[in-house]
């Protein structure tokens, strides 16, 4: 989305030497051609803008470190603090999806240091032998993580990812507009509710509801359950009015839609901001996922991407992390910073149990996944 | 160049480039190669190869991606987009020839003028611009607030998120894509021309198709151009202001290369949408030397002129 910003730029210098073909040349070809040279002059011009920013900065300061996360989910105030004390740099790359880090990790879009995969992504990229091995002694912070959310099935041993913040898949309802019980997936989807949902714009997620209302377990994504699940997504995606990936909220908080299947963050900010939105955990089951903080094997400096994991490691620190994300700190000694209502925001720390599940790597069936979502949304209307 | 009438004129006057022609060309040669020839010939093989399980692309002769391509399904997104880049084309021509107008006719101080506020919105980037829209059209927003306001309407209307929404944006955000070209012919229409069809008994409805019209054209079918053709492939606007929920063909190809990590699929949408692009701009270049046979005698006289 945010590569088309530079595209309107060019236009400007276009047309303003009007004299160019004597009055024969105002064929498509001569007003092509001169807004070809304009933008060519653009576009030496900015090079030579971004060459020399680029040399700057490398004299500037000794050491930089690539961040691939997501958007907005490292707190800034935190990256300024690591970079006061460390003096390395840090640049910012961001995804919106799993899905779409791995395709630009794989296309070898940046050499990263640090990345910021789910759970079953660890899995992906561990099988694929693309991450290092952590050198727990760098790490002294790790003992602070609460061994409920270590020691997961994807990476066993936490060989190679340190939990970052954990969450949930969850149903939002503004119960001004909506007054019908939900409980779970099936109620959201009704054709009482067409035009009114807004949902997290993620395939292999969309699938998992379908799966858990289905009573497939997650994990079991064969060609089998994806042709069980498909007649119920083609009842379900007509429904929906917003699919977006970076901020659900959004539609909700604008009044667009009145009720949205969100990540818990995101539920519980839309809670802090207004307790008309109420979080139900879906009573089919959920998501339950752990973003982890990885090294990958394109690290340039491995010592202080450890530096970096271990900084964000420090109560103190995550405890940023929760003020302006709160999801569910997997930090134990940053949990016991948080204030009592941000400790008690029923999407960030539920009370209830709900049947939660993690996600694990699913091999070639990844791409299955992804190729019956854009099908299916093609056929939308 | 392309209207046979004026061809003589042109001839004579043009002389091969020199050296030193081709060297200030060459930048823009090199760019063009590099940025357009050699993306454009990796996108075509890559259109041809399979993927690996995790999205890598791998190298074996493949029509897969070809074969899904041409699913109805794709097709109709196709067709969806085709029809909402002309629609908003349409409109910009339409809504931007007069304004155009105006500018190309108007005294040579206020010309600068009036082209820096076709151009300011550039100064913001497009982002901003676009979420402004989204806080204007949202069911809380400032259009829905002045309505409610004002009593006009009961309720909110439901306007973002929806086609309508989409097509706007584009309309928006391409506007003066469509004006600079239409003024660029519009400023060096020879008044006397106009003078002359009048004084021959022109009225002004003719004045306008049988003049200004065929001496237009070129900036109209420019403006066309650069306002659909972008526009066709266009994704942030459909995922911003549509809410995804109606995929474009730039959403989907995005998606390719993105989240749905299939690259030779998405390059191959691409292939076919270039293949398009090709067959419009040919399209529209013949309608061009079309037009300007038929009107010949509008044409002829425009040389006549220039001669003089």
């Amino acid at each position: 989305m945010k590569h088309k910003a530079t595209e309107n730029t060019e236009i400007t210098e276009k047309d303003s030497g009007g004299s160019g073909g004597q009055g024969f040349g105002f064929s498509v070809f001569s007003v092509a051609l001169r807004l070809k040279i304009s933008i060519a002059t653009l576009v030496v011009l900015a090079g030579i803008f971004i060459f020399a920013g680029c040399k700057k900065s490398g004299v500037a300061s000794g050491q930089t470190l690539v961040l691939f996360c997501m958007a907005e989910y490292v707190p800034q105030k935190a990256i300024d603090a690591f970079t006061r004390e460390t003096g390395i740099r840090v640049a910012q790359e961001n995804f919106a999806t799993n899905e779409e880090m791995l395709a630009k990790f794989t296309a070898g879009a940046g050499a990263y240091d640090v990345m910021q995969p789910s759970e079953y992504t660890v899995e992906t990229l561990v099988k694929q032998k693309l991450l290092l091995p952590l050198d727990r002694a760098r790490i002294p912070n790790f003992k602070n993580i609460d061994p409920e959310f270590l020691g997961l099935p994807h990476d066993p041993k936490n060989e190679f990812s340190v939990p970052y913040m954990a969450g949930t898949v969850g149903i939002v309802v503004n119960t001004e507009k909506i007054h019908g019980p939900v409980l779970g997936y099936a109620d959201v989807f009704q054709p009482a509710h067409r035009g009114r949902i807004v949902v997290v714009d993620d395939a292999r997620e969309i699938v998992s509801w379908a799966m858990h209302a289905g009573g497939i377990p997650v994990n079991e994504v064969t060609a089998e359950n994806l042709a069980k699940v498909r007649p119920i997504l083609a009842q379900w995606l007509p429904l929906v009015k917003v699919f977006d990936a970076d901020s659900p909220k959004t539609a909700l908080l604008n009044g667009d839609c009145d009720i949205g299947i969100v990540w818990s963050g995101e539920g519980a900010k839309l809670f802090q901001e207004n307790k008309k939105f109420r979080w139900v955990p879906p009573r089919e089951g959920a998501h339950r996922f752990i973003d982890n903080l990885v090294i990958p094997n394109t690290a340039k400096n491995k010592a202080n991407a450890e530096a970096f994991i271990n900084f964000m490691l420090r109560p103190e620190i995550s405890r940023m992390i929760s003020d302006e994300f709160p999801y569910t700190n997997p930090n134990a000694e940053a949990r016991r910073l948080l204030t009592p209502e941000q400790r008690g925001n029923p999407a960030s720390y539920p009370t209830e149990k709900a049947k939660l599940e993690t996600f694990r790597d699913i091999g070639p069936m990844a791409a299955e996944i992804d190729a019956l979502m854009t099908d299916l949304r093609a056929r939308l209307k | 160049m392309f209207a046979p009438a004026q061809a003589p004129a042109v001839a004579h006057a043009r002389h091969t480039p020199g050296t030193g022609a081709w060297l200030l060309l060459s930048p823009l040669l090199a760019w063009l190669a590099l940025f357009v020839a050699v993306p454009g010939l990796m996108l075509v093989v890559i259109s041809f190869c399979a993927r690996d399980e995790i999205g890598r692309i791998v190298f074996r002769f493949t029509l897969e991606n070809y074969a899904r391509a041409f699913d109805p399904a794709y097709l109709r997104i196709l067709s969806v987009s085709l029809w909402q880049a002309f629609l908003s084309a349409l409109v910009c021509v339409v809504a931007g020839y007069p304004v155009a107008w105006c500018i190309g006719r108007a005294r040579e101080r206020m010309r600068g003028v009036l082209l820096l506020l076709v151009i300011i919105p550039f100064w913001i980037s497009f982002l901003v611009r676009t979420y402004a829209w989204i806080s204007i059209l949202s069911t809380e927003g400032l259009f829905n607030g002045a309505l409610l306001a004002t009593h006009l309407s009961g309720e909110p209307v439901s306007l973002l998120y929806s086609k309508f929404a989409v097509v706007l944006g584009l309309i928006y955000n391409y506007l003066p894509f469509a004006i600079l070209p239409i003024y660029g012919s519009v400023e060096k229409l020879d008044r006397s021309l106009m003078e002359a069809a009048c004084d021959l008994g022109a009225r002004p409805a003719q004045i306008f198709a049988r003049v200004i019209l065929p001496l237009t054209w070129p900036g109209i079918v420019a403006g066309f151009l650069l306002v659909f053709v972008p526009a066709i492939a266009m994704f942030a606007i459909a995922t911003l202001m549509g809410g995804g929920a109606v995929p474009t063909i730039g959403n989907v190809i995005q998606n390719q290369f993105t989240a749905a990590r299939n690259a030779p699929f998405g390059a191959a949408l691409g292939t076919l949408l270039l293949l398009l692009f090709f067959c419009t701009t040919w399209v529209l270049l013949h309608l061009q030397s079309r037009f300007a046979i038929r009107n010949s005698p509008a044409s002829s006289l425009c040389a006549a002129s220039e001669k003089a």
